[in-house]
């Protein structure tokens, strides 16, 4: 059972643009008890601020000479 | 005749012992003829099939040829572009499309040489699967038609281990080349990230996605990868340096190399079945054998290799279906659109915290390997299940042992290991660092052909319904190779019985009758 109520998971489907029909809804919700503890993973790193993401923006990629 | 390597076929070909349009025939006979218990092909394209053919050949009688992938048969994974033949990633949405224009890597293997039988199935755009809401039905796999094949590039791991091509082309996302590598039996390679250009095969996940070929062996691997790797500027990830000779360690021991076994994995994280350990366990004792130093090696836990995957797999796949998602989401099968709205459902935040652990996996993945040469675990946790008892979240169940090849982009390749007690395949899997493919293929070869497991190929002759029968009556679940003795043994002991019956006397007693205890 997801962490995030039925609820609140309505109004993120909403967010999304997509229609769902209520059958729709509740098996996906049931889905998402699966991703929320992915999503503490990666959340739950007490990561430098630093710390950069692994495909940063490269200037030298657009340089005119090189497109 | 059964279905040669590439290697083999190859040589036959140099010798003159069979031309390209003999063995494109055999292998279009042979789609015609079990294909329907596989549905592996999407589109079998005959006449173009026969046209490089012919053209093949004309290049051997004029002493012309390309090289060893000259008249070789293959198909692509039908994500991969194909100028004039239809290209449907397994989905309503692009049925009947028509590309104008190959991708970079069909063309590669087109000037290599290669015979193009036609198009292959996959899970629809490469993630969902099996689905049996779509406009074809999902591959089965040829060890038994019952079982699941993996996916996504299903049709791919199905027909070269049936033997209908002698080599294909599959994506990797998460493990779409190397799952079905390890549940048909046969090897898959997901090259380093940026080796295979992807432009013109349609994207799942910008930043994970790689092209590799899939074949029955390892070399057959190394022969296609040597035609798919190059430089492409239409592809933002192409490496742009120079590609080395990828068949260099083959059939080359591993002395003096140092192999680190990433035992928690597949122990602990995701405990494997006793098939898949005794694969590993056989293939450690082989390198062992030939010289190679074993080590453990300690990496985070798949459940965080997974987590980043999973992440940055569906935002970036929904970030391109998004228009389809919110106005045809009812035309995409039902697992597909159902995993891929969650990564509608992330945040921003979330996306980016994935790929700011993914740098943070990366790092710690090539410290730990710093002082190995390659490092090796399960490439499934068993053999296949059957087709039809797919848990729809199976794939978020648990984690699975190819996410941290896709994370890292390092190289990494399935190779069948050993049969489970179904008598369907189990796999090992190897992983290089980056750009060390002539390394991994070296690896992997020297396992593959001491364990000698190529000469057995799964079986595809139907067992007639009585025999099916008197099994099942029997409580009997015979492999493969067993099954396929049983249509002649069953005909052969019908005659023995038929001679013994006759007419006899009505009062005739047979030879052991009841005798009272002499004296009794």
């Amino acid at each position: 059972m997801p962490k995030t109520s039925l609820q609140d998971f309505e109004a993120m489907v909403r967010r999304t643009g997509v229609i769902l029909t209520t059958a729709q809804t509740e098996h996906i919700y049931e889905g998402w008890g699966y991703i929320e503890p992915m999503l503490e993973r990666i959340r739950a790193h007490g990561r430098d601020r630093a710390a950069e993401p692994a495909h940063i923006f490269l200037p030298d990629v657009f340089d005119a000479e090189k497109l | 005749m059964q279905t040669p390597t590439i290697a083999e076929a190859a040589t036959l070909l140099a010798a003159r012992k069979i031309s390209p349009v003999e063995l494109a025939q055999q292998c279009l006979d042979k789609i015609e003829a079990v294909d329907s218990k596989l549905n592996s092909f999407i589109v079998v394209a005959k006449e173009r099939a026969l046209q490089d053919a012919r053209a093949a050949e004309a290049r051997l009688m004029a002493g012309t040829t390309k090289g060893k992938l000259d008249g070789i048969p293959i198909a692509h994974k039908d994500i991969y572009g194909t100028r004039g033949i239809a290209t449907t990633a397994h989905s309503k949405l692009l049925q009947g499309w028509v590309p104008t224009e190959d991708a970079f890597t069909v063309t590669k293997l087109a000037e290599a040489g290669t015979v193009m039988l036609g198009k292959l199935a996959t899970h629809e755009f490469a993630f969902g699967g099996p689905s049996f809401d779509l406009p074809w039905p999902p591959a089965r796999n040829p060890w038994n038609p019952a079982h699941f094949t993996s996916g996504s590039s299903s049709g791919t791991g199905a027909a070269v281990a049936a033997g209908l091509i002698l080599g294909g082309t599959g994506s990797d996302t998460g493990g779409s080349i190397r799952g079905p590598a390890a549940l048909c039996g046969i090897a898959g390679i997901k090259p380093t990230y940026g080796l295979c250009s992807r432009s013109g095969i349609l994207p799942l996940a910008f930043s994970l996605d790689h092209a590799g070929p899939m074949a029955w062996t390892v070399e057959d691997c190394a022969l296609l990868l040597q035609a798919m790797a190059g430089h492409d500027p239409a592809d933002p990830a192409s490496a742009n340096r120079d590609i080395p000779d990828f068949n260099a360690g083959i059939g080359r021991d591993v002395k003096g190399l140092r192999i680190g076994v990433v035992r928690h994995w597949h122990e602990t994280d995701s405990p494997v079945s006793p098939a898949v350990q005794a694969g590993i366990n056989s293939a450690v004792a082989i390198w062992r054998d030939q010289g190679a130093e074993i080590v453990d090696v300690v990496l985070p836990s798949l459940y965080e290799y997974q987590a980043a995957n999973f992440v940055i797999l569906t935002v970036e796949a929904f970030s391109l279906h998004e228009p389809w998602m919110r106005g045809r989401f009812n035309d995409y099968g039902e697992l597909l659109r159902d995993r891929m709205i969650m990564g509608g459902l992330m945040a921003g935040t979330d996306y980016l915290q994935a790929l700011r652990r993914r740098r943070e996996l990366c790092a710690v993945t090539a410290a730990a390997a710093k002082d190995v040469d390659v490092l090796v675990t399960a490439g499934a946790a068993a053999e296949a299940p059957r087709i039809d008892s797919i848990p729809k979240w199976t794939n978020l169940e648990k984690p699975g042992f190819t996410n941290p090849f896709n994370i890292t982009g390092w190289p990494a390749i399935c190779v069948c290991s050993g049969f489970g007690e179904g008598g369907l395949p189990v796999s090992v899997q190897i992983a290089a660092k980056p750009f060390q493919e002539p390394l991994l293929f070296q690896v992997a070869d020297a396992f593959e052909k001491a364990a000698g497991l190529r000469g057995i190929r799964p079986s595809l002759s139907a067992t007639p319904p009585h025999v099916a029968k008197g099994l099942a009556d029997a409580g009997l679940n015979l492999l493969p190779g067993q099954l396929d003795l049983m249509p002649e043994m069953v005909a052969e002991l019908a005659a023995g019985a038929a001679a013994l019956k006759g007419a006899r006397p009505y009062s005739q007693d047979p030879a052991g009758v009841m005798h009272l205890p002499v004296g009794g």
